[in-house]
């Protein structure tokens, strides 16, 4: 039964031996022929069949391989004397699961363990079949068969991981740890327990049910002595009295650690938590987002008197200051640390003494103030001073920081380190214009003073001093937000790329530079600096946040499409890999990484991110091809005609999302892809805003979800409401269209007008009142794209329904034609206008542009497209005479609506054009005389001024040959062309969109003029 | 401060200012999640206040007979956190976890033979330049294979440098 040996599926080894590598040197060609001839030689052995549906899949062949897998699996059931191994069945199991057919792999094994019920290596095979498919329950019944075949440790331990999972990512009952428990504990009386692993479960199936007395007692019994690593035992310990509530216990096992790990931070934290007696750090509710730990740790002190409170402090700082002492290494920041934390939670308390929280500062920084992470560990301390003292703190830094280290390095770092200061406390904004310009100044000038630092660095190294540029590119871009005059702006850039043309790998420089890039307009350049980042596997996830919003509403569709392809590609591969891994986690024994690696794909599939991403991508491809209706329909073919989408929008609402982008690393004037601070007013705004916006976030990308996923059923409901309509009118009597499209289109108009705040009717006034001037153009402005699609979907389902009163009273036009025509010229001329014609002006309008061509008008001209083709005579069927459409109404309003397209589109193609066109010296000029001003001691250029004399007078000697080169090699014209360039390049690839849309149209002119 | 624990699964979303730095790879996520599930003792994170990941250790331990070791596959600090001795502590843990709890006879690693300040930082913990594989990074670049003997090898038979370079199919683990 199972392969004997020298047998491969009951065939001799050395026959299969040379298809095997033939697959593995990829040589499918070779391994199907010589798998043609195995199979003549065994044309009954299921497991030759499977080998050739594994060829056949590799060489790209799914339909094939699936045919030749089901007829191994038939030849495995029909015949009770054929060999069923595990080898037969792992290799079908293979190809089914690249042929995303679990389930039948899953059969067969169900089939195989059904005839040999004993056989272990066929049970694991069905585990992780059951693994593979998530089923939590069967796979606890198949370990528990295991484990009641052989009786070993491991297999309980599947078994119990199964429960586990059942309870936190299935919807089994909290009363199921009651018999994982039980199962362990008759385990453990008859057997023990083996592995380390396997006590980490027990105590953990215990802790889950509360049970921390027994928890601890089998810790601290035969049992502890498997965890070999005296600190992991005490953290646990620590922990399960914590949580006990056995406070004063739980305090000394944590100091214990300490005075092991004196460095310790989170158990330092507990320490202190366990003196005060603080339970906010164990109870069970406490939910934190693990991707988005809180900078700020919670704390509850009111419970406690006074007198208590004072002691815990006092034992507290004996404790801390004994560990000061001994201490000997003397960068450990922990000890020290930790007496600021504990100045914090007196302040906390009430009993705060500003004084001694600052001494504790002004220690922490003579110690520790040349480090790069002096102001990020200190922020929390800042924190709990009012902003007098902050500005008192400063003062005294400034006048202590005034003793000259010997080392030049850590001189520079204490400096640097000052400045960040300035820039946490919010004093760098508050300053007047031109001293916020000085300290920019000084910035620049520290940079380039100490790059000599830096040169007997290997290149790739960060150098010193990086830091300064990107605060000095924060100033500048404060200062044009302030006073709106782009000098600054163009400045930003130019300190950025002089900075990356020193060290083109300092990635918060390239960060900066792409969201300045995509603020001006030039978004290709700004792609062009996020691929320089090399983001790759799952970095995709937490970074890609910075430039696929600004793709998303561009007219850069090639990369926006990789973008998008090769995101889903990671995500999707991950959740087809993710269950073998969890496997290996089982088959290693490591039942911790089981539950993790389960709850991690959760997490991953639920990401906002990877939602829109699914939805955007069938969009891109209807924008793509909407000048063909043809090529349309067979996007939503594929599709399935948007249903997939429309279960997505009705799941999201209750649908859990996950956040896992990384804002950290983002500029503090877009903390969020959802905001741009540089669009709105200076007032109102703290200067650093880093708070946590994920439940603002939530619910609008929820409400974005919900209404994107509408939008492919809706456009094809629309294709469909317009194919019949002048078939319609050609055939008096019998009318064509479906009642089932029109009221689904209504259903889903009433969903899409709910999204947007209001009943149909309600949103049908809206347009109506808008384009008809009745209305101010800002009532539907915020959600502007969404509106105007809505009135290309009302006018769609208006011509199969007519439920609407024709509002001009004369019946010669029906108005949603009106509307839409008027609202799709009305807006995009008053964008064309308000488009700043300054090159290196930011374009914010642009992308709005882009949407209201690419969205709302080319459904419009689907539908448009739709109406036409009905029209035109199909097979044998000739026009009937007598009526003649040329002159009905309907013909008319066609015609006119095709006719103001066609004119709204030429008018932005001329734009472009005229944008495009514009001679390169004369913008190249533009951009620099923003920043060369010559003779000026104030506004924008100081800093721009002291890069360029820098440059002409670089002393190579000083600097080395490298770094000088570098220098020299920055050309703030080449910066100046590479914008026009990347502009130019966005407007050209729009002007393209733009050209096939004119040239659809133009044939539409053409086909109805001929009606 | 610094908070030294497991690495996790979620881990892999909060690393980014770590491994956007050029010369940390980020691999795909079968290989973090193979490390993870076989060896998750030997992947370790460092926290510093307020939940900042200051860097990281990867590796693993195989080998057989005299052989059986561990390996650091990848050890990374962010820029911010350099200059603190951070890869100096992560390393002596994974020294001490093949040492103590696997009994390993030896640690080992790869280096870019052009990366003269990682090698010299492996020189200070204690490791010697075992051998040199040629052509070990995609072909082109040279490795270093360096060493440092646990308290099994008596002997330090283990570090005994070899006399010839190694080419990459001459090694006997991937």
């Amino acid at each position: 039964m199972a392969s004997k040996f020298g047998l491969a599926g009951g065939i001799p080894e050395r026959r299969v031996r040379p298809i095997w590598d033939a697959i593995d040197s990829r040589q499918f060609k070779n391994a199907l022929k010589q798998s043609t001839t195995l199979l003549s030689k065994f044309p009954n052995s299921p497991y030759a069949l499977a080998l050739k549906a594994l060829i056949l899949e590799r060489m790209g062949k799914p339909d094939e391989a699936l045919t030749v897998c089901l007829s191994a699996k038939d030849l495995l059931y029909k015949n009770d004397s054929v060999l069923m191994d595990d080898l037969t069945l792992s290799t079908l199991q293979i190809v089914f699961q690249r042929l995303d057919h679990l389930d039948l792999a899953t059969s067969c094994y169900e089939y195989a363990c059904g005839k040999f019920p004993n056989n272990l290596e066929l049970m694991m095979g069905l585990f992780n079949c059951y693994v593979r498919e998530y089923s939590f329950v069967k796979q606890q019944q198949t370990a528990i068969k295991m484990y009641k075949l052989v009786g070993e440790e491991r297999f309980l331990l599947w078994a119990i991981c199964s429960i586990q999972l059942q309870v936190f990512c299935g919807n089994g009952g909290e009363k199921l740890l009651l018999l994982a428990e039980g199962l362990i504990k008759k385990h453990v009386a008859s057997h023990s327990l083996h592995e380390p692993e396997a006590l980490i479960v027990y105590i953990s199936v215990l802790e889950q049910q509360a049970k921390y007395g027994d928890a601890l007692e089998i810790l601290s019994g035969k049992l502890g002595s498997l965890l070999m690593i005296e600190v992991d035992k005490l953290r646990i310990q620590g922990r399960l009295l914590a949580r006990a509530g056995d406070y004063a216990a739980a305090a000394s096992i944590f100091q214990k650690i300490l005075e092991l790990c004196p460095d310790d931070w989170e158990c330092f934290l507990h320490y202190l938590g366990c003196l005060l007696e603080d339970d906010s750090n164990w109870s069970n509710g406490v939910l934190n987002d693990p991707i988005h730990p809180p900078k700020f740790i919670d704390c509850k002190l009111s419970h406690l008197a006074d007198e208590v409170f004072d002691s815990c402090m006092s034992n507290a700082v004996a404790f801390i200051q004994k560990l000061q002492a001994d201490t000997s290494n003397n960068i450990l920041r922990g000890p020290y640390l930790a007496k600021l934390e504990v100045e914090r939670r007196k302040h906390l308390y009430g009993k705060g003494d500003d004084d001694k929280i600052m001494e504790a500062l002004m220690q922490y920084f003579f110690r520790f103030g040349h480090l790069a992470c002096f102001t990020s560990d200190v922020e929390v301390f800042l924190e709990v001073l009012t902003h007098d003292k902050k500005t008192e703190f400063l003062e005294k830094l400034m006048k202590n920081s005034e003793s000259n280290s010997a080392v030049p390095t850590k001189e520079l770092g204490k400096s640097i380190t000052l400045l960040k200061v300035q820039e946490l406390i919010g004093k760098m904004y508050r300053l007047p214009k031109n001293e916020l310009e000085g300290s920019a100044v000084q910035m620049v000038e520290m940079y380039c003073k100490n790059l000599p630092l830096s040169k007997d660095l290997d290149p790739q190294e960060s150098m010193h001093g990086e830091e300064l540029l990107s605060m000095v590119c924060n100033i500048l871009v404060q200062l044009f937000w302030r006073t709106g005059d782009l000098g600054y702006f163009v400045e930003a850039t130019m300190v950025l790329e002089f900075g990356l043309s020193i060290r083109r790998f300092v990635w918060q420089y390239k960060i900066f530079l792409l969201h300045l890039y995509s603020h001006m307009g030039a978004l290709s350049l700004a792609y062009e600096w996020y691929k320089s980042l090399d983001v790759k596997n799952i970095l995709m996830e937490s970074v890609s946040h910075h430039i696929l919003p600004q793709m998303l509403v561009s007219p850069l569709w090639v990369d926006l499409n990789n973008l998008l392809k090769d995101y889903l590609k990671f995500m999707d591969d991950h959740f087809r890999e993710s269950a073998d891994l969890t496997f290996l986690a089982y088959r290693h024994r490591n039942y911790s990484k089981v539950i993790e690696f389960v709850q991690f794909k959760e997490r991953l599939q639920h990401s906002n991110q990877y939602l829109v991403a699914r939805v955007e991508a069938p969009i891109l491809q209807l924008k793509k091809n909407a000048d063909n209706v043809e090529e349309a329909e067979c996007v939503l073919d594929s599709l399935k005609c948007g249903i997939h989408f429309l279960e997505l929008s009705n799941e999201i609402g209750s649908k859990s999302l996950t956040f896992n982008e990384d804002l950290q690393s983002r500029p503090w004037w877009t903390p969020t892809s959802e905001k741009n601070y540089l669009l709105g007013p200076f007032e109102g705004i703290s200067y650093c805003p880093r708070e946590n916006l994920t439940k603002e976030r939530e619910a609008n990308l929820r409400r974005v979800i919900e209404r994107k996923s509408l939008l492919p059923r809706m456009v094809y409901l629309s294709i469909q409401s317009a194919s019949t309509l002048l078939k319609e009118n050609i055939e008096v009597n019998g009318s064509v269209s479906d009642p089932k499209i029109s009221s689904e289109l209504k259903f889903l108009l009433e969903r899409y007008a709910k999204l947007l705040g209001l009943s149909l009717s309600d949103a049908i006034e809206v347009v109506v009142g808008v384009s008809s001037g009745l209305k101010p153009s800002s009532a539907i402005a915020p959600d502007l794209i969404d509106w105007l699609n809505f009135a290309v979907f009302l006018n769609a389902w208006n011509l199969s329904s007519h439920e609407l009163a024709q509002p001009d009273g004369e019946g010669h036009r029906p108005g949603t034609w009106d509307i839409v025509d008027s609202l799709l010229e009305k807006y995009i001329s008053e964008v064309v206008r308000s488009i700043n014609p300054i090159i290196c002006a930011p374009w914010i309008d642009l992308p709005i542009l882009v949407q209201l061509v690419t969205e709302p008008l080319a459904w419009h001209s689907l539908v448009l497209q739709s109406c036409v083709r009905s029209s035109l005579p199909s097979g044998k069927k000739k026009k009937k005479g007598g009526l003649d459409l040329s002159n009905s109404p309907l013909t008319h309003v066609i015609r006119e609506s095709i006719q103001s397209l066609y004119g709204t589109v030429e008018d932005v193609m001329k734009w472009l054009r005229e944008q495009i066109k514009r001679p390169e010296d004369e913008n190249l000029e533009t951009i620099l005389s923003f920043v060369q001003k010559t003779g000026q001691n104030e506004g924008p250029g100081q800093v721009f001024k002291i890069l360029e004399t820098y440059v002409s007078s670089v002393n190579d000697a000083e600097l080395g040959e490298r770094i000088s080169e570098a220098v020299k090699s920055w050309s703030p014209a080449d910066v100046a062309r590479k914008i026009i360039t990347g502009k130019c390049t966005v407007l050209s690839e729009f002007l393209k969109i733009c050209e096939s849309k004119f040239k659809s149209l133009k044939t539409l002119k053409q086909q109805i003029s001929q009606v | 401060m610094t908070t030294i624990r497991r690495f996790c699964c979620n881990d892999l979303l909060r690393f980014t200012s770590v491994n956007l730095d050029h010369l940390t790879e980020t691999f795909n996520m079968s290989f973090y999640m193979t490390y993870l599930a076989r060896w998750p003792d030997y992947f370790h994170v460092a926290e510093a206040p307020g939940n900042r990941i200051m860097g990281y250790i990867m590796g693993k331990v195989e080998g057989q007979g005299e052989c059986w070791h561990g390996h650091v596959t990848a050890v990374t600090v962010a820029p911010e956190y350099r200059r603190q001795q951070l890869a100096k502590k992560l390393m002596n843990l994974l020294e001490d976890i093949s040492d103590k709890i696997d009994k390993a006879y030896f640690v080992d690693l790869f280096v870019r033979a052009s990366n003269t300040p990682a090698i010299k930082m492996y020189e200070k913990l204690g490791y010697v330049i075992y051998r040199r594989v040629l052509r070990y990074y995609s072909g082109e670049e040279d490795g270093l294979d360096m060493r440092k003997a646990l308290s099994r090898d008596v002997e330090k038979k283990s570090i005994i440098p070899l006399k010839r370079p190694i080419t990459p199919d001459e090694l006997e683990y991937d």
